[in-house]
């Protein structure tokens, strides 16, 4: 069974003109798969992600993660959900500024009640992981772009999470440290067998992932297997931007 | 839920220190507000306390009365009249009025000269009875006051006052046994009177020279005239009624009109003292008013910066939700970073102006004037457990504010 599926998942916003943005998305992820959703802007990949992310809701349709239906969740069991199940990474790193590399990345185990001294050692294990463990002690306004990603991810993973939802992880960041971050992702997935779902509408960074999913107009276009990089006509030698 | 655990605290207070002017901004409006409620009822019952020194040691239900002129025409006597209280008018008016406690008949001479030992000062001779004690009690250091003895046998003995006593004998020591010269007239000292009360009848009693009422009508040819009565009325009694039934017992005895108010003086202390109990109370609703106003207006200035925070936090509230807090604990910490900021900057104005108000109290100490700023223990634990009440109520709708911040909030303000 697929660790995510979805059944004729619909959206609209209603903001004073009804928009309607997902129009019946049928999809279905497995454990441990690298998966990019790639389309325009506009096309509803971010409400995509952020339904996968149970920081949306639905209007109809069926969503089930890991079994469980993901319909009409209170906040605190959508936060549960969030907390024990997923991973976030956006494009801004959303990093809170008053809080050094480490604190960020303890924070999600501070609202799982791990207690200071344990979270502090498995942040810095983490970070020091990810080669940042110089940084541990800095604020965000301290650190470079790809540094603070890094750190984003850190805090991503810091709850073995079983997805991590990236929203368009490399759009504040160069294409050398673009590069650097989708391997990083590409790693993660390999080593530790995480589902890494990447939001995205470059073609460069698609690529780098396993499987696309070509989303256009709120409806999934076509879904096309990406095992072989290098046979991509943007892979090899393309640079990601 | 874990709303109070080390850690949870420990999160608050690193938001709350890391974002240090934003706190002190909140936290001063709380501040001056309790600063300002504490400061002011100190001050005020301090002022109450230096104005009762003036009331000092004075009975509180006592009624004075002094004869005037009449000015109505009575029983064929014309308007103009001078009359005078005479001494057998004391056991007339415990006789007719039943309520009357003590009445004391007093007479005096100002600007009398005493002299001892080649040393004289000026001061005011009062003839008073024994019982004259429960209108104004003295506080005798060396002695004792003017006995029922001393009257019956018409003894020449007097109690001197503070300054009669620091100006006739410097050398300090007992001064009783001695005799000082009134007017041609040796009286022996009995007795030393160090009360302080400002409100003394003719004149201030640290002036004074008490000798017995009969000796004083003797010496100064006073005939059967008394001056002035001061009486005390039992307690439950209301001293308004007793007050005019004296006056027209007087009235009676003395042939004057009963509706001729101005024939004589009536002074109620009962009514005075109220009057002064009112106007403090006055003045402590008065502080308490704007005490508690300021106070108000520094929590709902806390609750406006905490709106004001909470929407410019946003991104880091949707960040946190994102990342697994329930809306709960959000509730929680906004709630929590209100009732800290506003206890710990009430507690620090606490502090402050408590030893502000001890320093004043110092001063006073050193000035040798008895009377205390300090703010009660009541006043303080009030003001304890109204500033976690208004911390609260300040932090409710902030919080609430943060609670509804949704998680995708975080990414729209990019």
């Amino acid at each position: 069974m697929s660790l995510i599926q979805l059944y004729g998942i619909n959206k609209t916003y209603d903001n004073g003109q009804p928009l309607h943005v997902l129009k019946g998305i049928d999809l279905n992820i497995g454990e441990g798969e690298y998966v990019s959703i790639m389309g325009a802007s506009g096309s509803g990949k971010s409400t995509l992600l952020n339904i996968l992310g149970i920081l949306d809701n639905y209007d109809s349709g069926e969503y089930w993660l890991d079994g469980k239906l993901i319909k009409n969740l209170s906040e605190t069991q959508a936060a549960h959900y969030r907390n024990h199940m997923i991973g976030f990474i956006f494009q801004s790193f959303n990093l809170i500024p008053f809080k050094t590399a480490v604190e960020n990345v303890e924070l999600p185990l501070f609202y799982q009640g791990v207690s200071r001294k344990v979270r502090h050692e498995r942040a810095m294990e983490l970070l020091s992981k990810l080669g940042l463990d110089s940084w541990a002690e800095h604020h965000p306004n301290e650190l470079s772009g790809g540094q603070k990603q890094r750190v984003a991810i850190a805090r991503a993973l810091i709850t073995n999470p079983r997805i991590i939802l990236a929203d368009e992880p490399t759009g504040a960041l160069d294409s050398k440290t673009s590069l650097e971050v989708m391997e990083l992702l590409g790693s993660l997935n390999k080593d530790s067998g995480v589902t890494i779902i990447v939001v995205t509408h470059e073609s460069g960074v698609a690529n780098s992932t396993d499987k696309i999913i070509h989303i256009k107009d709120g409806i999934i276009g076509s879904i096309e297997e990406n095992r072989y990089h290098n046979l991509s006509p943007f892979g090899g030698n393309t640079v990601m931007k | 839920m874990r709303l109070f655990d080390m850690d949870s605290l420990k999160e608050i207070l690193e938001t709350l220190s890391k974002n240090k002017s934003r706190t002190l901004l909140t936290g001063f409006g709380v501040f001056w507000g309790v600063f300002m409620l504490l400061m002011m009822s100190g001050g005020g019952s301090g002022l109450k306390q230096l104005l009762s020194r003036n009331f000092e040691g004075f009975a509180t239900n006592s009624i004075l009365v002094v004869a005037d002129r009449t000015t109505k025409p009575y029983k064929g006597f014309n308007r103009g009249r001078t009359w005078n209280f005479t001494l057998d008018d004391v056991d007339y008016l415990k006789a007719a009025i039943p309520e009357l406690d003590v009445v004391a008949p007093v007479n005096a001479m100002w600007g009398r000269n005493a002299t001892y030992n080649g040393r004289s000062c000026s001061g005011t001779i009062k003839g008073l009875s024994a019982d004259y004690r429960v209108i104004e009690a003295p506080s005798i250091e060396y002695g004792r006051y003017i006995s029922e003895a001393d009257i019956l046998s018409g003894r020449k003995v007097c109690v001197i006052g503070k300054r009669i006593y620091e100006e006739l004998f410097p050398e300090g020591g007992n001064p009783c046994g001695n005799f000082i010269r009134i007017d041609g007239t040796y009286y022996q000292v009995v007795g030393l009177d160090v009360s302080n009360g400002q409100m003394s009848i003719n004149g201030n009693s640290s002036e004074t020279i008490v000798i017995p009422i009969n000796v004083f009508m003797s010496v100064y040819n006073n005939g059967n005239n008394v001056g002035l009565l001061a009486m005390t009325a039992r307690s439950g009694s209301e001293s308004s009624v007793i007050q005019e039934d004296v006056r027209q017992a007087l009235y009676r005895k003395h042939l004057v009109s009963p509706d001729d108010k101005s024939a004589m003086f009536v002074m109620n202390t009962a009514q005075m003292f109220a009057m002064v109990d009112n106007l403090f109370r006055g003045v402590n609703i008065l502080i308490w008013l704007v005490g508690l106003g300021t106070l108000l207006a520094g929590a709902i200035g806390v609750s406006n910066i905490m709106m004001v925070t909470v929407k410019e936090r946003t991104t880091e509230i949707g960040i946190r939700r994102a990342i697994g807090a329930t809306p709960r604990m959000i509730l929680g910490q906004i709630m929590s970073e209100s009732v800290i900021l506003t206890l710990s900057s009430g507690a620090i104005a606490l502090v402050i102006s408590v030893a502000i108000l001890s320093l004043v109290d110092m001063v006073m100490a050193e000035q040798k004037i008895e009377c205390s700023f300090q703010v009660g223990f009541g006043t303080a634990l009030i003001t304890a457990v109204t500033l976690s009440v208004l911390g609260i109520v300040a932090g409710l709708a902030p919080a609430f504010r943060a609670m509804a911040i949704k998680p995708v909030d975080a990414m729209r303000d990019e």
